[in-house]
């Protein structure tokens, strides 16, 4: 019997698989019947993990550019020339950005290596936008730096409402949960203004403007004031700040609402009743790289905080995130201003903790994050330290220029390499133990499966060499030890190690302490004593509007089976063969209109289109689809660079996330 | 027919040992889940075990299979093949029948078309099969409808059943016969096999409603589905649930697709894998070029149905493609099992209730 | 129906010996098994398709263009992916692997005596050009025969030489247009069934043999029907993605049957009761 549990490290729903490992092929993959969240099911990705865990396309040997061609390196030389260059510069030109997909051992001995060896607190995760704002909100409103609800409550959820999330595409299984959850009863809701699968599947669907999806959640909580749909007594009993929030809704009319949403206020009224005669519901919206913004958020967390569905079973507002560990990056403290388990660097005692515990003297001065620094300061950073990261940091190419020095550590090839002034392996996290942190707070541990190839180190053994190097002495005999420091210095994870983990099939969901040994499943506003702050909102609805010259409304958003930039399917085959089925027939990226829009402009599919914007212009295929409205366009993620070339004077646009539109027009070419 | 006492039921399994690798189902033990698998030792083998997660397609048909391995140097340069066909004597103890059926739609399909599949026949052959009885059915199961159990009825060399202090031995096969003599197992009586009887009757009542409800109803959505009379609105309906995962395709016991890629091992040396395949990946008919006749979801997850439940596709299994094993069901994210399709087609739902 | 060797699971290796430019992106390879033996026994059948591997790339299936008889091993192939372009790469002197060949073929004994019309949108010519050769060194068996070839533009018409050929020899009628002409170009302009009264096609004791891209399927099937043609004496060859070529990996399953196995070839009759896109 050589089947052995683990975790999928794709998404960040968690799922759990089991995998047969035969000498150093990984011969199959099978999902894990029991898992509490993944219940026998994973998705195309999951289902062809093993073949990206086979591929050779991997990094085998630290490699240092010579001459513009990098040469083959020993560790020693490697790691020696990384400490030599970080050692010599000043701490604020260091960056370091940590990777969403690193297991939390990895991340904290990053986050320590940064802080208390090369004492720079520019440490950073690619989603400074998406699930920072959700965690933000969250942690303010309720205490809380994490999901509210859980993924195995889904199915006790009697209302779900689905925020502007292509949810089935992106974690497909907790879209699947929530369509069984529907299947036995539930209500599903979906704001958005592409037609997704899961609007197909929802009992209501409201394809809004694009842009508007803030407003439509504020007019749904107008609605909940105005209908008297509020749940009293707990906004009594449990909530603050409540008074504030429902004078900002008085500002807002009905007219502004319907004209601006495209939304009659009746079928608002009718979702307002619907969540508030639930006697449980759940909101999702998905975070990370193209998550919503913090007020959009806010506004969600509040229409959920008045109608009494957070802290409570079957409740919560859950942000999805896009990479597995993401929501483990955050716990980790892999932020310029945090410690691990959110702790603030202003918090003088939490820093006083980690002195004592690292025999150091930390940098109380929050650093910048990485992307941002690249974005409006180029120049100032002269040595980076990118951990295993997609390719949309090419992106950032002009800036990454001006960087003298460019370390990357990674598993898996990719063009992102080019960049790089010296490249070190990592092994593959199925070749050590570690844990990973999945988007309801769930901590599971993924244990050894064969031995890493070539003498590759592990990531966190790695480190400790690098740290070595640099003159401190760590002194790890694995990853466990790591776990047991972590929770020693994190009040979140105080009560976890990889004895409870091991023994605890389906993982522990933080917060795990003294009051919680066996972990919380969910936030018990009861148990806690603890009451829920409603959150600041900006009363803003600005929505861009489609004039004269540029009729259309233009969002953008993900395509079916692309997954981030893909560096990891390409590397697959059926995965690859999938997202082949879009790229090669749109190689250059397509723009999705209506068909009364395409009969508009005398078109047909994938013809040549000129899109324009205030900002710039790209050619585009032509992808007719009733799934948009006529009057709006979509272009998916993946031709996001295509974007950000066409449209610089609009950079801001990626950080409105899943909301991001712009006005354009179309030109038959 | 032959009795050995329940203790003892293993004796044979390392009997067979001796001449095959073994495999048969084993409980993991941190997750309690049943796999199907090639066992060390006979005493992993559990055979009060629920019905294994993964059919034991694998071992005939594996995920990811290298049927080829070559060396080119370019240019006039002789290309080194070889070919990776593994023939190796297995023992499949305690194959529940759903399992065995399935394993005989493969033969079918694979062995009795215009060509013979050479991979899958060295796989296949020098194979001892042992079944074992569903005395209880599981919760997805629904093999009454579609005539493969609860009992296997042939196809194996000896069947199991656990009829108390007893596993009741029948014998399929010379092959069979000959073990049983050669282990001098105990000659069983007559009202060994009325018990049988009785208790495989009794497991037919244990089967959940859908599966009684259904039984009639399985051959009728056949009938259905043969002579166009499924609503197109049920296929969008059905379509629109599809999360094109391919789960149903790698779980089903006679689901056969895969797909053929060159993999390069080196810099001029590539393998050649054989790797599970599904309709429902949008892909699969995907020709180079860009022009797919199956684009549509909903015509994708019609061909999966269409062929598993027309008479003109059953003709390559000579009987319905689906064995009844329910663990489609188990597996799909969407909710479109196999008994949930035959729901909607006899119900003809076509949309979901508005707020 | 075909008594030579098929090479059915491992590839056999071949040499390509010439290769030539035909149209933009297509280009023909000829080639020849380097085990002579099996060469010597390696028979066709006109319509048949075999696997071809890129070595390094992978495989993929292509249709046969040479005639059963007396005629140069070739392939034709477009530009089309990752595979094809890998093979377009090659030169003379390389080697790929071929199995096959597979697929039922284009009926030929059973359609002697008849009126053959061969409609050929742009590289829909390669699959016929082996029938229309195979027929041109048998025509004395046939009745009238005609080819009418579309294309694009004059650049895209397929095997030019070919054309050259067939429209000079005795009893072959050969029609050619393009959609869109070009300077110089002084033949005709329309799409290919804009041909059909010119040629004045025959309907009765008449087999039409077409194949191009869907939409120009689509219209000259109609106008044959309109015509009065039967459906089961318009025969077409279809294409799909495919993989083993056997029978096995079903992915060029077409309603109950498999391209590969139970075509590449069907009649119109057929193709309708298909119950797929084409």
């Amino acid at each position: 019997m050589k089947q052995q549990p683990g975790v999928c490290t794709f998404c960040g729903t968690g799922c759990g698989h089991f995998m047969k490992v035969t000498g150093t092929a990984v011969e199959r993959v099978f999902p894990s019947q029991n898992h509490p969240v993944s219940k026998g099911r994973l998705c195309v990705r999951g289902w062809n993990i093993h073949e990206l865990l086979n591929t050779a396309q991997t990094i085998n040997r630290p490699l240092i550019k010579k001459n513009g061609q990098f040469a083959i390196a020993s560790y020693e030389e490697a790691i020696a020339l990384l400490v030599d260059t970080l050692k010599a510069l000043p701490p604020t030109a260091i960056g370091f950005l940590a990777s969403p997909r690193s297991t939390n051992e990895e991340q904290f001995l990053l986050m320590k290596l940064a802080r208390a060896v090369f004492k720079t607190n520019t440490i950073s995760l690619s989603s400074d936008a998406g699930h920072r704002g959700c965690l933000n909100v969250l942690s303010r409103g309720t205490g809380m730096a994490g999901m509210t609800g859980s993924l195995d409550e889904i199915c006790k959820a009697e209302f779900l409402l689905v925020a502007g999330s292509d949810i089935t595409k992106q974690n497909p299984i907790v879209g699947s949960e929530i369509h069984l959850a529907a299947q036995a009863g539930a209500k599903i809701v979906t704001i958005d203004s592409r037609r997704t699968q899961i609007a197909k599947l929802s009992n209501t669907f409201l394809q809004i403007t694009p842009g508007a999806l803030k407003l439509a959640v504020a007019g749904i909580a107008k609605c909940v004031v105005q209908d008297g749909l509020i749940d009293s007594d707990f906004v009594r009993s449990s909530t603050k700040g409540f008074e504030e929030f429902s004078a900002s809704l008085t500002q807002l009319s009905e007219q502004e609402i319907t004209a601006k949403t495209g939304i009659s206020i009746e079928e608002f009224k009718l979702v307002a009743k619907a969540l508030s005669q639930a006697k449980t519901a759940m909101a999702f919206f998905s975070s990370g790289i193209s998550g919503l913004d913090e007020d959009t958020i806010s506004y969600i967390f509040n229409l959920f905080a008045m109608t009494g569905k957070i802290g409570k079973e079957g409740c919560g507002v859950n942000p999805i995130t896009g990479i597995n560990n993401l929501q483990g990056g955050y716990d980790m403290g892999c932020a310029p201003d945090l410690l691990s388990g959110f702790q603030s660097l202003s918090d003088q005692a939490a820093v006083k903790k980690f002195n004592t515990a690292w025999g150091v003297e930390l940098n109380i001065t929050p650093g910048r994050s990485v992307s941002e620094l690249l974005a409006e300061s180029p120049g100032q950073l002269k040595a980076l330290v990118v951990i295993d990261h997609d390719e949309g940091l090419v992106r950032d190419a002009a800036a990454l220029q001006k960087v003298d020095f460019i370390a990357y550590i990674s598993t898996y090839k990719n063009k992102f390499m080019d960049h790089a002034h010296m490249v070190l392996p990592a092994a593959r996290y199925i070749e050590e133990d570690g844990t990973f942190t999945s988007t309801d707070r769930r901590v599971q541990l993924s244990v050894k499966k064969r031995e890493p190839q070539n003498d590759v180190l592990p990531g966190w053994k790695l480190y400790a060499r690098i740290a070595e190097k640099a003159g401190a002495k760590w002194s790890y005999a694995g990853p466990a030890e790591v776990m047991d420091e972590i929770s020693r210095l994190t009040p979140t994870y105080a009560k976890l190690s990889y004895k409870k983990l091991a023994s605890t099939f389906g993982g522990v969901q933080w917060p795990c302490d003294e009051k919680n040994p066996d972990g919380t499943r969910r936030l018990d506003i009861k148990a806690a004593g603890s009451s829920i702050s409603f959150a600041k909102v900006s009363g803003a609805f600005a929505v861009p509007a489609a004039g004269k010259d540029f009729p259309y409304l233009l969002m953008i958003g993900k395509a079916q089976d692309f997954w981030h930039q893909n560096n990891l399917m390409r590397k697959t085959f059926i995965p690859m063969r999938e997202y082949n089925a879009t790229l090669l027939d749109y190689p250059e990226g397509y723009v999705e209109i209506a068909p009364d829009t395409a009969k508009a402009l005398q078109v047909r599919n994938q013809w040549q289109v000129k899109v324009v914007s205030p900002y710039g212009e790209m050619l585009l295929a032509v992808k007719i689809s009733a799934d948009v409205k006529p009057h709006a366009a979509y272009v998916p993620y993946f031709a996001r660079d295509i974007i950000a070339k066409a449209l610089t004077g609009h950079p801001e646009i990626f950080k409105q996330g899943e909301d991001a539109t712009i006005p354009i027009r179309i030109e038959k070419v | 027919m032959y009795l050995i006492k329940k203790n003892d039921i293993l004796q044979i399994a390392k009997a067979l040992s001796t001449e095959y690798q073994v495999y048969g189902p084993v409980i993991e033990p941190g997750s309690g889940q049943t796999f199907f698998e090639k066992v060390e030792d006979v005493s992993e083998i559990n055979l009060s075990a629920p019905i294994p997660a993964a059919p034991p397609k694998h071992i005939v048909f594996p995920q990811a299979d290298r049927i080829l391995s070559y060396r080119y140097a370019g240019g006039n340069a002789p290309v080194e093949m070889k070919p990776d066909f593994k023939e190796t004597p297995k023992a499949l103890f305690g194959l529940r029948s759903c399992d065995l059926t399935g394993l005989q739609c493969l033969d079918r399909f694979f062995l009795g078309q215009e060509f013979v599949d050479e991979v899958y026949r060295s796989l296949r052959k020098k194979m001892f099969i042992v079944t074992n009885t569903c005395v209880v059915p599981f919760k997805y199961c629904f093999c009454v409808c579609t005539d493969s159990g609860p009992a296997a009825e042939e196809g194996y060399d000896l069947n199991l059943t656990d009829i108390g202090d007893n596993f009741l031995i029948e014998a399929g096969s010379a092959k069979g016969k000959a073990l049983c003599e050669k282990l001098q197992l105990a000659k069983a009586a007559d009202k060994d096999l009325a018990e049988k009887n009785r208790l495989v009757d009794k497991s037919i009542t244990l089967f959940e409603s859908f599966s009684t409800e259904s039984k009639a109803w399985v051959s009728r959505v056949m009938n259905r589905i043969t002579t166009g009379f499924a609503k197109e609105e049920v296929w969008e309906y059905v379509g629109d649930q599809c999360f094109e995962c391919g789960a149903c395709s790698f779980v089903c016991p006679s689901c056969s697709c895969f797909n053929v890629v060159d993999t390069a091992t080196g810099d001029c040396s590539c393998d050649r894998l054989r790797t599970w395949d599904s309709c429902s990946y949008e892909g699969y008919s995907r020709m180079a070029g860009g022009h797919n006749p199956r684009k549509p979801v909903e015509d994708r997850r019609n061909k999966r149905f269409f062929c598993k439940l027309s008479y003109s596709q059953s003709k390559k299994y000579l009987r319905p493609g689906c064995v009844g094993c329910g663990r489609c069901d188990w597996v799909c994210p969407g909710d479109i099992g196999m008994p949930n399709v035959v729901k909607y087609i006899r119900r003809e739902t076509t949309s979901r209730d508005q707020l | 129906m075909n008594n030579g060797t098929k090479i059915v699971t491992i590839p056999e290796t071949a040499t390509i010996e010439d290769i030539k430019d035909e149209i933009r992106d297509v280009k023909t390879f000829y080639m020849s098994l380097d085990n002579k033996e099996l060469d010597k026994n390696f028979k066709i059948k006109s319509g048949q398709f075999i696997m071809c591997t890129i070595f390094g790339a992978g495989e993929f299936a292509v249709s046969l263009p040479p005639s059963p008889e007396n005629d140069r091993f070739h392939l034709t192939v477009r530009k089309v992916g990752s595979v094809t372009d890998a093979l377009h790469e090659l030169k003379a002197g390389d080697k790929v692997g071929i199995r096959g060949p597979f697929g039922n073929g284009f009926p030929f004994e059973e359609i002697k005596g008849k009126n053959i019309i061969y409609v050929a949108g742009g590289i829909g010519l390669i699959p016929l050009r082996s029938s229309i050769v195979h027929v041109l060194q048998h025509k004395k068996e046939f009745g009238r025969v005609l080819v009418l070839h579309g294309a694009r533009t004059p650049d895209d018409l397929m095997y030019k030489e070919n054309l050259k050929e067939w429209q000079s020899f005795p009893g072959f009628e050969t029609y050619i247009t393009v959609d869109v002409g070009t300077p110089g170009w002084t033949g005709e302009v329309g799409f290919v069934h804009t041909l059909f009264d010119k040629a004045n096609l025959p309907v009765e004791n008449t087999v039409a043999f077409v194949c191009g891209p869907p939409v120009m399927f689509n219209t000259v099937i109609g106008e044959l029907l309109k015509r009065g043609l039967r459906d089961d004496c318009i025969i077409s060859t279809l294409e799909r993605h495919m993989k083993c070529g056997v029978g096995k990996c079903q992915h060029c399953a077409i309603g109950r049957t498999l391209v590969c196995t139970d075509g590449p070839v069907y009649t119109y009759r057929q193709i309708k009761t298909l119950g797929e896109q084409i």
